[in-house]
C-alpha cells in the first residue's frame, strides 16, 4: 500500500495505489436542509439512465430518511458495526481522525474492509421514510428544538472519491478515474462482475446488473459535465438543494471558487462518513435541527461549526447570495460574487452565467383595508 | 437416520470420483486418442479413460484472496481426436448456483494452458509478463443461457413485474432501429461488446492472461463445452483446438480452477492447482 494524504482525516492514510489527484476533481454541495424528499432527483437520474433489464433495482440516486431510511438496508450501520468506534482528537486546531479507515483496517486476504449487501438488502429503498429518531407519544406537541422527534433527508449519489474503495477494490483494473475531472466510472468493456466493487464501496453507490454480469455505477452525467452543465439530479431538483462544482485542496482554495467557499473557507459542508478515508467529495450541508451526537459520526467533527455558520447565515450576506446560487441555472457556476442584494453565478471565465437577488422585496399589508373598508384574510 | 444416509451417499459418491471409478488416478492428466471428441459429460467415451485428480489449493497468493478451503479436489480426463481436445472435470458440490445477483455468484471451472510449449513454463498462476496462459472458462449461468434461458430479469426473479422498459416502447420517429438503440442505451457493456455480457451460444469463454488482474478476451474464440449437474457435484466437458505442438514427444502443462459459488467464490477467490503435466498417449 501506498502512503496518500486525506485532508479531511488530517493525516496521510494508506492506499492501494499512490496520490495521483485529477487536474480538476467534480465535486457537490447538498443543503440538508432544503430536501423534501419529493425524489424528482431520483426520478430523473433512472429515466436517464437504469431504465434497462437488470438495472430495476438500481438507484444511482436515491433519497433516504434518516435515522431510519437505508438503501440498501443498513449501508452505514454494518460498516460502522465493523470498524467498531472510532475517535478523532484535535492538533493545532485541527481535527485529526486517530480511528483506522477501511482500506487501514482492511483483513488478511482483502483490499478493502467491506461487506455485500444481498438482493433483498435493495428491495424496500424508501424503508424507514418519515420515520421519526423517537416515539411520538399521545399528548406529544411540537417543540422546539425537536429533542428526539426529528428525522431528516439524505439524498446520495456516487461520492466520485479522491481515493475510491471501488477502484482499490478491483483486481482487475476495471474501474478508473477520469484524470480531466476526477469522475469515477467502471469500464463497462473490462468488468466481469466480480462485485468486489459493490463489497468495497461503503456507500454502497456500485451495483451488479445481473443481465449483463457487470456492475455500473453513477457516472456524473459526464457527457453533461463536458457541456458545462450539472447532471441530471441537480438541474431537476425541486427544492434547489444542490450545487455542483469543481473543488480544490485546501492549500489551493479560492473564495470565488463557490465550492471552496463552502467547504474549505466556510466550512459550512461536509464530507459524508470522512472516516471511512475515500475522501468523498460530495458535501453535505448538515442539518441544525439534529442532535449532532448523530451528525457528528456522519458528517464528522466540524458539525457544530457547520451548524453555527449556517444558523448566522442570515447576518452573512455572502454567505446568504451564495446559497441563492443553489439550483439557479443548468451551467455549472464556476466562480461567484455578490454585488449589493445580488449574487452573481459565472462561468470559467468570468462570464456571467445568472444573477439572483437574495433578498426578496418586502411589502406589508395592513391588516384593515381603508380603500375597500374590508378586512383582509390570510391569503396570497 | 435420513440425515446418515444422505451423508453416506455423499461419501461413498466423493470416494468413487476420487477413484475414478476404480481406475488408479495418475499423477499426470494422460490424453487418450479417440476417433471423435464428446462435449457430453455423460458420453461413454469417458468411461475407460484413466483419471488424474488434483488436489486444489487456496488462491491465497493475490487479494483478494480465499482464506478458506472449499472443493478439495477435481477429477480430470482428457481425450483428443488429433484436433480437438477435450477435458471433462468433476466435482464435488452440494449446491447447484446457476442465478448471478448481488451477493450471489455462479458456480465455475477453468482450464489453463500455456500459450506456447517449451521448457521454461510461465507461473501457474494465470502466466506473466512475455508467458501468456490461454484459460477456457466455463460458467453454471452461461450453461443454463445456453440451454434456453430467457433473456429477462423474470429468469432470476420469477416473481418480477416491471411496468415499462424504454427498449420495448413503440418509438415516436419511424425509426426503426430505435429500440435497439435504447437497449445498448441501457446495456452498456452490451453496446461495448463486452462476451462476458451475454447473450451467448456457448457456456465457455476464452481467455489469454499474462499474470492476475491482466485476464483479456482471446482474440478468437475457439473453445466449446457443456456441463451437467450430477447427484454430487458438476461434471463439465471443455473442448478446444489441441494446442500447438503438442505431441507424444512434446508434453505440455495443464492447471484447474473451479469456483464453488455457495462459498462465495468468484474471480480471484477460487481453488486452484499448479501446473500438472499434460501427457498424449
Amino acid at each position: 500500500m501506498a502512503r496518500v494524504n486525506n485532508w479531511q482525516l488530517g493525516r496521510e492514510m494508506s492506499y492501494w495505489y499512490p496520490e495521483s489527484r485529477p487536474e480538476k476533481q467534480f465535486a457537490a454541495v447538498f443543503d440538508t436542509n432544503k430536501c423534501i424528499a419529493c425524489q424528482t432527483c431520483t426520478l430523473a437520474c433512472k429515466t436517464t439512465w437504469t431504465s434497462g433489464k437488470g438495472q430495476e433495482y438500481m438507484l444511482w440516486n436515491n433519497v433516504e430518511t434518516k435515522p431510519y431510511g437505508f438503501y440498501p438496508l443498513a449501508w452505514d450501520l454494518n460498516l460502522l458495526e465493523m470498524l467498531d468506534g472510532q475517535q478523532w482528537s484535535e492538533k493545532d486546531g485541527n481535527h485529526v481522525y486517530d480511528g483506522s479507515t477501511i482500506f487501514e483496517s482492511a483483513p488478511a486476504g482483502e483490499r478493502v474492509h467491506g461487506w455485500r449487501p444481498s438482493d433483498e438488502d435493495y428491495a424496500y429503498p424508501n424503508v424507514g421514510e418519515d420515520d421519526c429518531a423517537g416515539g411520538v407519544d399521545g399528548g406529544a406537541s411540537m417543540e422546539v428544538p425537536h429533542q428526539m422527534a426529528w428525522f431528516y433527508y439524505l439524498a446520495r449519489i456516487c461520492n466520485h472519491c479522491t481515493y475510491p474503495a471501488c477502484l482499490a477494490s478491483c483486481p482487475r483494473g476495471s474501474i478508473y478515474k477520469r484524470p480531466e475531472d476526477g469522475i469515477v466510472l467502471v469500464d463497462q468493456g473490462r468488468c466481469r462482475g466480480y462485485q468486489e466493487c459493490v463489497r468495497g464501496c461503503p456507500y454502497k453507490k456500485v451495483f451488479f446488473n445481473p443481465m449483463t454480469s457487470t456492475s455500473e455505477k453513477c457516472i456524473a452525467c459526464y457527457p453533461k459535465i463536458e457541456e458545462g452543465l450539472s447532471p441530471q439530479c441537480f438541474s431537476n431538483c425541486i427544492g434547489k438543494i444542490r450545487m455542483a462544482g469543481f473543488l480544490n485542496t485546501p492549500d489551493k482554495a479560492q473564495a470565488d471558487n463557490p465550492l471552496d467557499y463552502l467547504v474549505h473557507i466556510k466550512k459550512v459542508a461536509l464530507p459524508l462518513f470522512p472516516q471511512f478515508g475515500l475522501e468523498p467529495n460530495v458535501y453535505y450541508i448538515p442539518p441544525i435541527h439534529v442532535p449532532t451526537s448523530f451528525t457528528k459520526q456522519m458528517f464528522g467533527p466540524g458539525v457544530d461549526k457547520a451548524v453555527e455558520v449556517y444558523r448566522n447565515a442570515p447576518n452573512d450576506p455572502d454567505l446568504t447570495s451564495l446559497l441563492g446560487l443553489f439550483g439557479s441555472t443548468e451551467s455549472i457556476v464556476r466562480k461567484w460574487k455578490r454585488v449589493g442584494d445580488k449574487a452573481i453565478g459565472m462561468d470559467e471565465n468570468g462570464k456571467e452565467l445568472v444573477n439572483v437577488p437574495f433578498r426578496e422585496p418586502v411589502h406589508i399589508r395592513p391588516a384593515y383595508d381603508k380603500l375597500h373598508q374590508i378586512t383582509r384574510t390570510n391569503c396570497p | 437416520m435420513m440425515r446418515f444416509l444422505i451423508f453416506a451417499i455423499f461419501v461413498l459418491a466423493a470416494f468413487a470420483i476420487s477413484c475414478g471409478r476404480g481406475q488408479t488416478p495418475t499423477a499426470e492428466v494422460n490424453v487418450a486418442q479417440v476417433k471423435e471428441v464428446t462435449l457430453d459429460p455423460n458420453d461413454s467415451a469417458w468411461r475407460d479413460v484413466t483419471p488424474h485428480v488434483s488436489k486444489l489449493l487456496l488462491q491465497d497468493l493475490v487479494d483478494p484472496r480465499l482464506m478458506e478451503p472449499s472443493t478439495a479436489d477435481v477429477q480430470v480426463k482428457a481425450i483428443t481426436d488429433g484436433a480437438q481436445i477435450a477435458f471433462r472435470l468433476e466435482w464435488l458440490d452440494e449446491t447447484q448456483n446457476d442465478v448471478p445477483s448481488p451477493k450471489h455468484f455462479v458456480d465455475g471451472c477453468a482450464v489453463q494452458l500455456p500459450s506456447k510449449i517449451e521448457a521454461n513454463v510461465p507461473a501457474p498462476q494465470m502466466g506473466e509478463v512475455g508467458k501468456t496462459v490461454e484459460i477456457a472458462f466455463w460458467r453454471a449461468d452461461w450453461q443454463a443461457i445456453v440451454e434456453g434461458r430467457a433473456d429477462n430479469i423474470q429468469s432470476i426473479y420469477p416473481n418480477a413485474t416491471v411496468d415499462h422498459y424504454p427498449s420495448e416502447a413503440k418509438p415516436l420517429e419511424n425509426n426503426p432501429q430505435a429500440l435497439s438503440e435504447a437497449a445498448a442505451r441501457y446495456a452498456p457493456a452490451r453496446a461495448l461488446g463486452n462476451r462476458r455480457a451475454g447473450p451467448r451460444d456457448q457456456p465457455v469463454e476464452d481467455m489469454i492472461a499474462e499474470g492476475p488482474g491482466t485476464l483479456s478476451p482471446a482474440p478468437n474464440a475457439f473453445s466449446k463445452g457443456k456441463g451437467v449437474k450430477t447427484k454430487t457435484g458438476w461434471a463439465v466437458v471443455i473442448s478446444r483446438p489441441i494446442p500447438a505442438g503438442f505431441t507424444a514427444s512434446a508434453p505440455s502443462q495443464i492447471a484447474f480452477a473451479v469456483w464453488e459459488a455457495a462459498h462465495g467464490e468468484v474471480g480471484a477467490r477460487k481453488m486452484r492447482t499448479g501446473w500438472v503435466p499434460l501427457i498424449l498417449k
